[in-house]
């Protein structure tokens, strides 16, 4: 570049997203009783925008990639931006752009609604975060900054019961899990000293608590299982997803769980790799196995639970915990992998597609609340005669989740499975087969009872709301266009990956 | 140094196994709350007496850090109890659970 911003500006899409939320703060502090929800959508979607083409822009152009002398770390190593932090960034802002356009129209009517753009803000402002933190508490810091908005977020609808019960439920869990994750980071800072990850690999190499060590290991993975609703910690899921208004399961269901995932990747690749044998070395805590067996527990309750269902907002809940066990494989195909940057950016790339597909399909499910049609599969009869459009653009969700050809989802799951047979572990390429198989079945019943099923209920659609339309077609367009654009995006999610090897 | 450091590592594992098992016991939100700060405390033990047994402060800054946070916590937290009375007349936490496990 010839001339050359100051370093701090590569921190921009999270500052962007930051004072989004602090400007919604001031508009409602001027008029606290605004229900101008077009300006109040507006100012979050352009910030959420600015910040996606800011992120999109910083990682095009190379920054704190190889190719400009690679990572960019700030605040004394507290924070890093590189590649994948870029990446995971985007898929947050896209998230957040698509949720506050929905929810325009979903919310409408309630109050608070400068407090709830605010809050949205603010957590994607941690999410993006989790993305360049650098150290264990930064780490910390962000992932409580995007959970406790979250927590406020999933009861926003005060007066359902529902919503309080999913809100109690994920907040109950969530401070457990937090408590967990606080414990197992102090016991990793007994063990070396250190918090700053790349201390904290070097200090851990030849320390002499591994027992100590090897608990807080799994105490701090522990309470990455949670953020990203894996086995053991998923059980919030289908009740958070639920209960929220739909946009904020989209929310939840996408962006934070990339944003767990990310910090997960940094943690375990730059902090815990010698500990695994990831480096050469001798094998002490074997983590590595220890995401094998979760990510092959996630695809299948995730998978099996999903299948069971009667209300298609609780599948696609359980549906996304299967889908955490499809990204953990990059973590659980470390092992024996030649390309490890291969391999994690598989998982990158179904976590940026996932962000639109899924994203698509819980907005669909807020169509669906805000006409009040019902919940199970049965409500959905006959749909496709109604909002042909809004099916249509359901049926490329259902089936790019399910891994058909129709959408972006198709690739990556072809990226995971090729990053199995690379490093061997079968049993993880076996698991995401089945459950693919498996999942066709649920996502179809879906798709069957939109276009082909006759409606059991007379129900007249009497409104198109603009904003959760717009949000769901630009989704589905997106997934759809990521089918042949799969190519472009990938190389800068492996070159984003391998820079941590 | 007068105490050794697997003491603290005791102490803290357990207020660390008192908060868990207020957690599984517990009904009333508030407790549980309550025993969530017990297991978050249990995680600053650890870190003051480690930063002092490493002679750095990287932990002791970690744990005002965790204070603050706890305390962000349970203000989120009560705000959601409140709600929680307001819909179900009580602050059981298993009296919510309208939606099937």
């Amino acid at each position: 570049m010839a001339t050359t911003l100051p370093t701090w500006t590569a921190l921009g899409p999270a500052l962007l997203l930051g004072i989004t939320a602090l400007v919604l703060l001031i508009v409602d502090s001027i008029d606290p009783d605004t229900s101008n929800s077009t300006l109040l959508a507006g100012l979050s979607t352009v910030g959420s925008l600015a910040a996606f083409l800011f992120a999109g822009w910083l990682l095009v152009s190379g920054t704190g990639q190889p190719q400009t002398g690679g990572a960019i770390t700030l605040f004394d190593d507290q924070l890093v931006v590189d590649g994948m932090s870029l990446f995971f960034a985007l898929i947050v802002t896209s998230v957040a752009t698509l949720v506050t356009v929905a929810s325009h129209d979903y919310i409408a009517d309630q109050p608070y609604q400068a407090e709830y753009y605010s809050l949205v803000m603010m957590a994607a402002t941690g999410m993006t975060l989790m993305g360049s933190a650098n150290s264990l508490a930064t780490g910390f810091v962000s992932l409580e900054l995007a959970s406790l908005p979250s927590y406020a977020l999933v009861t926003f609808l005060k007066k359902n019961r529902g919503s309080v019960e999913a809100g109690l439920k994920y907040f109950l869990i969530g401070a457990l899990s937090s408590a967990v994750l606080a414990y197992g980071i102090s016991l990793v800072y007994a063990a070396s000293g250190h918090l700053q990850f790349d201390a904290v690999a070097s200090a851990v190499a030849n320390t002499e608590f591994v027992g100590v060590l090897g608990i807080g290991v799994l105490f701090v993975l522990g309470g990455f299982a949670f953020k990203t609703a894996s086995v053991p910690f998923h059980f919030w899921a289908p009740e958070a997803y639920e209960g929220a208004p739909a946009p904020i399961s989209a929310f939840l269901s996408s962006a934070s769980k990339a944003a767990g995932f990310v910090l997960a990747f940094r943690v375990f690749t730059t902090a815990f790799p010698e500990l695994a044998g990831l480096a050469g070395g001798p094998v002490t805590v074997d983590w590595v196995l220890a995401v094998e067996v979760l990510a092959v527990l996630t695809m299948f309750v995730g998978n099996f639970a999903a299948a069971t269902q009667e209300k298609v907002k609780r599948m696609l809940a359980y549906s996304s915990v299967g889908h955490a066990g499809y990204v953990l494989i990059g973590l659980a195909a470390l092992g024996g992998a030649p390309d490890k940057g291969f391999v994690l950016g598989a998982s990158m790339m179904h976590l940026f597609i996932y962000g639109f597909m899924n994203t698509g399909a819980f907005l669909f499910i807020g169509l669906t609340e805000y006409w009040d049609i019902g919940r199970t599969f049965q409500d959905f009869n006959g749909l496709a005669k109604q909002a042909p459009l809004a099916s249509v653009a359901m049926t490329v969700f259902l089936f790019s989740l399910a891994g058909l050809p129709i959408g972006g989802g198709f690739f990556s799951k072809f990226y995971l499975l090729a990053a199995t047979a690379q490093s061997g572990t079968w049993i993880l390429g076996a698991a995401l087969i089945i459950n693919s198989a498996l999942s066709l079945f649920y996502y179809t019943r879906v798709v069957k009872a939109m276009w082909i099923e006759e409606p059991v209920n007379d129900f007249e659609i009497d409104s198109y709301p603009a904003g959760i339309y717009t949000a769901v077609i630009v989704a589905a367009v997106i997934t759809f266009l990521l089918l042949p654009a799969f190519g472009l995006l990938s190389p800068s999610a492996v070159t984003g990956a391998a820079a941590l090897f | 140094m007068a105490i050794q450091v697997q003491y603290y590592l005791l102490l803290s594992a357990a207020m660390f196994c008192i908060g868990l098992f207020g957690i599984l016991t517990r009904r009333n939100a508030l407790l549980f709350l309550m025993s969530v700060e017990l297991m978050l405390n249990a995680a600053n033990v650890n870190l003051v007496a480690f930063s002092f047994q490493y002679g750095n402060i990287t932990g002791q800054v970690f744990s005002l850090f965790t204070m603050a946070l706890a305390a962000a916590e349970v203000a989120v937290g009560i705000g959601i109890i409140l709600v929680l009375y307001r819909n179900f007349k009580d602050v059981d936490v298993t009296k919510a659970a309208t939606m099937r496990w």
